[in-house]
């Protein structure tokens, strides 16, 4: 089973929602959508569900076209950013709903429900009413009910955005096992998530998407390894990947009159010309013969420290592992792996990675 | 400050309450004790005679309450589906939205006495403009003097002067409702009939419950579109509770019967929509 999306645009005002989207998955995967706020993740995941008619494009699943089949006739299943329940329903109910609109029969709806429950950590709640269950369960009741359908395409908008930290983690993990189990191996997983980190550890293949456009599909460790550019080094790193202008001339990295690097093993084949250079910010650390870089704001997170730094017009966040405090406007030595240099070319297009260098 | 004295702060309002409330009920309940009327304009004290004589010699009274039953459910009943009809034609979006909506409110705009005028002159049996297109079928129903005929036409001009408050009752539930089980509902695969059974209905439920008792209590005091269409009549098909209260107290000047009448009346009433409120609750909320 493969859904195959060709050209789907979309443009209600100026600006393109869904812009020339095209993709294909497969059954028993699951996809993550990663994009910054506004890039056209819920419109994608909309227009998926049916509740968006494109402006141009097709939808098949299976060569059946898909996107002709009104919203309610559609084999989806979704999970919203909300937790969206019906809110006059108990439990039970809740995740009845979709079956009984099938008009099943009791006991298999029964057996369905319980199952989805059970799947989902919720069994021995049937009975309560919605308002009675705390923000993570009521998702984890819009979860079961997106399950109980067994529907071809799950689609999931940011189901944990809504919720603290702590539960996010935990329900992540409840995610990834749920999503992997037999129960799902015939379905085709969307997920969409503004947080890298979140799409990395749920695995399977990642679409990056910005305005409107999907930059680049791969799996996980593909894009995180080779983003085809900088957009994509940005959205898939948190912090944002690292980005500066400089030369190559004589077999070395010009950033600055003071700062000139040693070009790495991936980059030797490199031609003299000016480049943009990427780096995580985990390359960039504190050395006593390193450049002169002056403070701007450090933050403490967890057991890290995020230090935001900057050198003439060279700005970049460096990853301490350790918790360090900095005065605003005190100079470190800062120090570049050059071993984990990316190169793009003017038109932000990757040239070079450390694990698909220019040798 | 004696702590005591706080008690005086409640002093203006209890004055009001007794003013407004407790001393005209208080006042009612002594004249229906008394055989006041136009030859004998006293508060004397005949125990429960008044109540003796209205449930053992009063079948008009108890006609004209099963009448104001009858009226009164089936004009709220009509009112309902109707407003509510309306209110999910202008809840969607829809071409001239606004318009229709200021539309569907004209009825209540209007003075209820003139309008029942004008309806009174539009069913006019000979001169009426009713008649006037049905004589063309060789057509002349009795709008007016039928004894079943009237009670429809009462029904008609109350739907009409009414159903535009349910709509607007049940406009204002339908926009304040979540969007987010619509959407639900949508991918959960009910079409738009299913969504209304199983998700619009059961989320009004709590406003449409409020929204028909305010109108049965409105309701069930209906008078003046009786009075100005039929004046009860004819004979006292059309007569309502109201109506016949009025008539003893206001035009048989039996001041201390109709006392008796009215406070019979009030406990009937406040008994029957605590009834029919729970049933409602049952049959909406619970049901669901």
């Amino acid at each position: 089973m493969s859904l195959i999306a060709s050209n789907l645009s979309f443009k209600p005002g100026n600006e393109w929602h869904l812009d020339n989207v095209c993709f294909e998955m497969s059954k028993g995967q699951i996809y993550t959508i990663l994009g910054r706020t506004l890039a056209g993740k819920t419109t994608l995941l909309k227009t998926l569900a049916g509740l968006i008619s494109p402006d141009q494009g097709t939808l098949t699943l299976d060569d059946r076209d898909f996107g002709s089949i009104p919203v309610w006739k559609r084999e989806v299943a979704m999970v919203y950013q909300q937790f969206i329940n019906y809110p006059h329903l108990s439990v039970y109910e809740n995740v009845a709903f979709p079956l009984k609109q099938r008009r099943m029969q009791s006991d298999q709806i029964k057996a369905r429900v319980m199952k989805a429950l059970q799947q989902v950590g919720l069994d021995g709640f049937e009975n309560r009413k919605i308002q009675a269950l705390s923000g993570g369960q009521q998702q984890r009741v819009a979860l079961a009910r997106s399950l109980v359908k067994e529907a071809s395409v799950i689609l999931l908008d940011e189901p944990l955005v809504n919720l603290d930290y702590k539960l996010r983690e935990q329900l992540r993990e409840e995610f990834r096992n749920i999503f992997s189990s037999e129960a799902s191996k015939d379905s085709i997983l969307i997920y969409s998530s503004t947080d890298p980190v979140e799409a990395m550890q749920l695995g399977g293949q990642i679409l990056v998407m910005d305005e409107g456009r999907i930059l680049q599909q791969g799996t996980s460790k593909e894009v995180y390894e080779n983003p085809n550019c900088t957009k994509v080094a940005q959205i898939t790193n948190d912090p944002a990947m690292n980005l500066f202008e400089g030369r190559v001339e004589a077999g070395r990295i010009i950033l600055s009159s003071e700062i000139e690097l040693e070009l790495p093993q991936h980059c030797k084949r490199l031609a003299t010309g000016s480049y943009i250079f990427g780096m995580r910010a985990a390359g960039i650390t504190l050395n006593q013969t390193g450049f002169p870089f002056s403070v701007e704001l450090s933050e403490i997170s967890g057991s890290e420290t995020f230090l935001h730094i900057r050198h003439e017009m060279i700005g970049v966040v460096g990853l301490l592992d350790s918790v360090q405090n900095f005065n605003t406007g005190e100079v470190v030595r800062v120090q570049f792996d050059t071993m984990q240099l990316y190169v793009f070319d003017q038109n932000e297009q990757l040239v070079s990675s450390p694990y698909c260098g220019l040798e | 400050m004696n702590f005591k004295h706080k008690y005086l702060f409640l002093l203006p309002g209890l004055l009001v309450l007794l003013a407004i409330l407790i001393f005209p009920i208080g006042f009612t309940v002594r004249l229906s004790l008394s055989s006041w009327d136009s030859f004998y304009p006293a508060l004397d004290f005949i125990g429960i005679e008044n109540y003796v004589r209205l449930f053992t010699d009063d079948a008009r009274f108890w006609e004209a309450f099963g009448r104001l039953s009858l009226l009164s459910v089936t004009t709220v009943f009509l009112q309902y589906v109707i407003g509510f009809g309306l209110a999910l034609i202008v809840w969607k979006e829809i071409a001239f939205q606004r318009f229709f909506r200021v539309l569907f409110l004209i009825p209540m705009m209007t003075t209820p006495v003139i309008m029942t005028v004008i309806w009174r002159t539009f069913f006019h049996e000979s001169l009426g403009p009713v008649n006037d297109i049905l004589s063309h079928f060789n057509l002349a129903p009795l709008w007016l003097s039928s004894e079943t005929l009237s009670k429809f036409t009462v029904m008609i001009v109350e739907v009409w002067q009414w159903t535009p408050f349910m709509f607007l009752l049940l406009l204002a539930g339908l926009l304040s409702l979540p969007k987010e089980p619509f959407l639900a509902a949508s991918i959960d695969g009910a079409g738009p009939i299913r969504t209304f059974v199983y998700v619009t209905f059961p989320l009004m439920a709590p406003i449409s419950i409020g929204a028909i008792i305010i109108r049965l209590i409105e309701a069930s005091k209906i008078m003046d579109t009786v009075y100005v269409l039929t004046s009860g009549g004819p004979g006292t098909a059309t007569e309502t509770s109201s109506f016949y209260i009025f008539i003893k107290g206001l035009r048989e000047f039996q001041f201390g019967y109709s006392a008796a009448l009215s406070l019979t009346y009030l406990i009937i009433m406040i008994i029957s929509f605590t009834i029919i409120a729970k049933i409602l609750v049952k049959l909406m909320v619970r049901g669901n």
